[in-house]
Parts: structure tokens; sequence; C-alpha cells
């Protein structure tokens, strides 16, 4: 069996965002291709969002890289929109505005399917991430106005930075 | 590189990154740093559609 050598990882990010009289959460399910290039490092590709990329010596340090600069492009979108929902139109634009050369797209998709057909295994420091179903968790971003009057707040809102790779059997 | 292979593309700075419009298209996540590492210009040639063959003529991508 081939070790595979681009990794398709699923994400989920949770912010809150202050804009120019607003607090928005935003929650991503999305997804990211990782892979190690000529210059010995871990770069992770966005999928959804497509226009973002970071890197990293490890994998961790890659997500971390690739997160803060996603929360970067955030801020940068709160303070270039003055209200909510022009910065909800504009966070959702770049969400799924794909790359017009789908190269990353396609190899998530080959790459899942070289997964799913036991052609290759990840290598190890992959192998042992959670396992989540594409099926069941798709790329979605979800932004909602946090300072509404009557909102109320749980614990359980709470959500983890976190990734995974796609579960091997189709959901 | 942008000039040559990008026409008509624009730059400016936001806060905390580059911004970088060609083709109806915006790489919001560009870094601000003088020396730009090469798997940053990959991703954006990817997102805007830029000619990958004009670009190696300027970067060793």
């Amino acid at each position: 069996m081939d070790e595979l050598r681009e990794h398709p990882l699923m994400l989920t990010l949770r912010d809150a965002i202050s804009g120019d009289g607003f607090l928005a959460g935003i929650t991503l399910s999305g997804r990211a291709l990782m892979r190690k290039e000529e210059d010995g490092k871990w770069w992770m590709y966005g999928v959804r969002p497509a226009g973002l990329a970071e890197s990293g010596s490890t994998i961790e340090e890659a997500f971390a890289h690739f997160s803060g600069r996603y929360r970067e492009t955030l801020f940068d979108i709160a303070q270039e929109n003055s209200t909510f929902d022009d910065f909800r139109s504009e966070v959702e634009r770049f969400f799924y505005e794909v790359d017009e050369n789908p190269e990353d797209e396609r190899l998530w998709e080959s790459a899942l399917t070289a997964l799913r057909m036991g052609k290759a295994a990840p290598p190890e420091a992959f192998s042992n991430l959670p396992r989540k179903s594409p099926e069941s968790n798709p790329s979605q971003i979800t932004i909602e106005r946090l300072d509404a009057s009557g909102k109320r707040f749980m614990p359980s809102d709470n959500v983890r930075d976190t990734y995974s790779m796609p579960e091997v059997v189709a959901a | 590189m942008l000039e040559s292979c990008a026409p008509g593309s624009s730059v400016r700075l936001a806060t905390h990154s580059r911004v970088v419009t060609y083709n109806d298209k915006v790489y919001r996540s560009l870094p601000k740093f003088d020396n730009i590492e090469l798997g940053h210009v990959r991703k954006m040639i990817r997102h805007l559609g830029i000619d990958l063959e004009c670009a190696r003529k300027y970067l060793a991508l």
C-alpha cells in the first residue's frame, strides 16, 4: 500500500469577532489539504475556505498558523465592513469563493477516494487523528449576531478548534 | 510578477494581510512580510487563476 502524500483534513473553527457595533459568532466546518513541500515544511492549503494557506514545521504548528491566519482574515473583514449584514456577506463570499484552479479540491477528493479504496494509508502523524464523516459534516459556515437582545449563552456553545481525517468508510 | 502575469490586478494593505484582487476574485490572506514564502504565492496563483507558466518566469515555483 502506498503512503499518502496529500492529506485531506476536516476543520472545525469557532470564533467571536467584534465589529463596528456588533459581535458576531462564526462557526466554520471546512476542508483543507496538507502536504510536505520542498521547503521541508508542512503546508496547509484551504479547500473551503479556498483562499488561505499556512505552514509549520509540524502538522500541529501548520494548523495553529492556518487557524491564526483565518482569524486575522476575519479581523480584516470586520475592520472593512461597518454593518453586521455587510460583514456576514463578505465572510460568506470569502468562505464559498472557490479556487479558479481547483487543484487542491481535486487532490482532496482523490486522496479521500484512495483512502476509501484502500490504495493508500496516511503516515502515523495523520492516522492517529480523530475521524469524521464528510457526508455528515458538510462544508458550511454560520454567522450569527451574538449581541442581539434575548440571546442566551450556554457553556455548550463552546467549540474547540479541531482538525480531523475523513472516515474511511462512507457514511 | 503580478504586473506581468495578472494585468489589472490590484494589491492593497489591510490591517493584517495583503488583499489581492484579480479575475473577479479576492485573495485576502497574503502575508504582509517582506519575504513571502512560496506556498502562499502558489495558493494565491491557484485561487486567482494566474498563469502558472508566466509566474514561473519570475519565481521558483
